[in-house]
């Protein structure tokens, strides 16, 4: 497949590379491990003048441990982040989200900070050119129309990251770079819920690393994600869930996030009622009617339609936080 | 932009190839050097018969700039047989009957190359998740479980057999 032509800077510090995509503006775009950027090339979605390489940047790739957490760089690949041994240890649903992310070749590739910043995606914007032209083109493509939801004047691509929700669960913070200087945004500012630029980022901002707290008390995780295939799929539902209990037992925080469902990743923060109590079944079925009611997917996925999406939105959510809260307490659930 | 010239190390020898900023390693490999042993399936990223190692990790070289590819080890098929000695992996898979068309095999093998490197001995369930990124439409997967197995096993042995005493 041909791919437009463009211009490759190679940023030699972050400072460099800020100032290569502040210049720009929308005509530049940052590439860290290029999986779906190089696919949105071929595809002809996307055709960006110049690409702001990254992959060089000394010190984007590493993994920090202090008292205080964990500093994921934002180019340590997928595949890292799941095998690193504190993150497979402490924060099992963020290793699970990973794992679950495409295929070895794409773990292998792909970036944290990439993973975060995925663009959403639609079954008629990600179909061939030829396919596509067989309808007016939609707002993801600069139209003036959405094919999936015609009625809503914007667009509906679904994001389908699958890191989002394990780092809203661990409650994680992005450390954001500019010209500026560094500023450090709680993981959630990151999501606009706009369908056509789901990453609200400005230009010139570039996420350097992510900082994961360290668990305070007992802590346990789990990322539940259904698709049609054992691999490869984007989530059509995600379910990440992390608790950490007190010493008698009852949960200390609980959260919960989706993604798949909605234009951005969604949390559920009703799980703070689960505070102070034992995570057992009279408050979950509460919760995962919560989370059921903030879902909002529409039919853009290939696989399963909208209504079994939603649906499975509240059997995944007991699971999870039954399966975190037994981590928590040294225990390993079953779950496929 | 122009083309560039860039030395890329292939099988453990350089080439000095000048390609475009928006040619994929694959195209490289391929169109500039020669190895054809590298196959182009669905050039987009889905079936993994494009599969090549860089720096001892699997990658997708329809997904990957060969412009950024300077200095990184790249290891594909033609460099996996030492002469005319196959690898453990290769004669396997002739052996498990692992090859039917063919075309998948290249990709596989270099994963699968990849997984016995860093996990020598990995359950059924660990190599079915390794070898998830490649399409097969020949052999069902089975026999290709069954010969990665098999390497496995032999060099378990193998290294058992070493220990003094036994």
């Amino acid at each position: 497949m041909s791919m437009p032509s463009f211009e490759l800077t190679r940023a030699t510090s972050v400072a460099d590379a800020c100032a290569l995509l502040a210049d720009q503006g929308s005509a530049t775009q940052v590439i860290a491990g290029g999986t779906q950027l190089l696919i949105t090339l071929k595809n002809g979605t996307h055709a960006p003048q110049r690409l702001v390489d990254i992959g060089a940047i000394a010190g984007l790739a590493e993994i920090r441990s202090s008292p205080e957490g964990l500093s994921i760089g934002a180019g340590v690949t997928l595949a890292r982040l799941a095998d690193h041994p504190e993150v497979a240890r402490r924060h099992q649903v963020l290793a699970e989200a990973a794992k679950a992310v495409g295929t070895l070749q794409l773990r292998s590739m792909g970036t944290v900070g990439g993973n975060l910043c995925q663009d959403s995606c639609c079954i008629y914007v990600d179909r061939t050119i030829e396919q596509r032209h067989s309808l007016a083109p939609c707002h993801k493509i600069n139209g003036d129309r959405c094919h999936i939801v015609p009625t809503s004047g914007s667009c509906w691509a679904n994001y389908a990251g699958d890191l989002a929700p394990a780092l809203i669960a661990l409650d994680a913070s992005v450390s954001v770079a500019s010209v500026a200087g560094t500023e450090v945004r709680p993981i959630t500012s990151l999501f606009s819920f706009e369908g056509t630029r789901p990453i609200a980022l400005g230009a010139g901002e570039l996420i350097t690393d992510i900082r994961v707290p360290a668990p305070n008390g007992r802590a346990g995780g789990m990322y539940l994600k259904l698709r049609q295939r054992g691999s490869l799929d984007y989530p059509l539902l995600g379910v990440a869930a992390a608790v950490t209990l007190e010493e008698d037992g009852t949960c200390r925080t609980a959260r919960v996030a989706l993604t798949g469902v909605d234009r951005g990743p969604v949390l559920v923060p009703e799980t703070d009622r689960l505070r102070g109590r034992i995570i057992g079944d009279e408050f979950l079925e509460e919760i995962a009617h919560a989370a059921y009611k903030r879902a909002r997917p529409v039919k853009n996925t290939f696989g399963y339609g909208a209504s079994y999406r939603v649906r499975m939105a509240k059997p995944f959510v007991i699971r999870a936080l039954r399966g975190a809260a037994a981590r928590a307490e040294g225990r390993e659930v079953l779950h496929g | 932009m122009a083309d560039q010239g860039i030395v890329l190390s292939v099988n453990d020898r350089a080439y000095r190839v000048v390609v475009a900023p928006n040619e994929t390693l694959l195209d490289a490999l391929r169109d500039r050097l020669g190895l054809t042993g590298t196959k182009c399936g669905c050039d987009s990223g889905s079936c993994g018969a494009c599969t090549v190692l860089v720096d001892n990790q699997p990658f997708l070289s329809c997904l990957t700039l060969a412009i950024r590819c300077e200095g990184r080890q790249i290891t594909t098929i033609e460099g996996l047989a030492e002469g005319p000695v196959l690898h453990p992996l290769q004669q396997a898979a002739v052996q498990h009957g692992a090859v039917q068309c063919g075309y998948c095999t290249p990709g596989w093998l270099l994963t699968a190359k990849a997984l016995l490197d860093t996990n020598p001995s990995p359950t059924r369930d660990e190599i079915r998740l390794a070898i998830a990124g490649h399409l097969c439409r020949c052999t069902g997967y089975q026999k290709i479980e069954d010969c990665i197995m098999a390497v496995a096993r032999d060099r378990e042995r193998a290294s058992l057999d070493a220990v003094p005493g036994r």
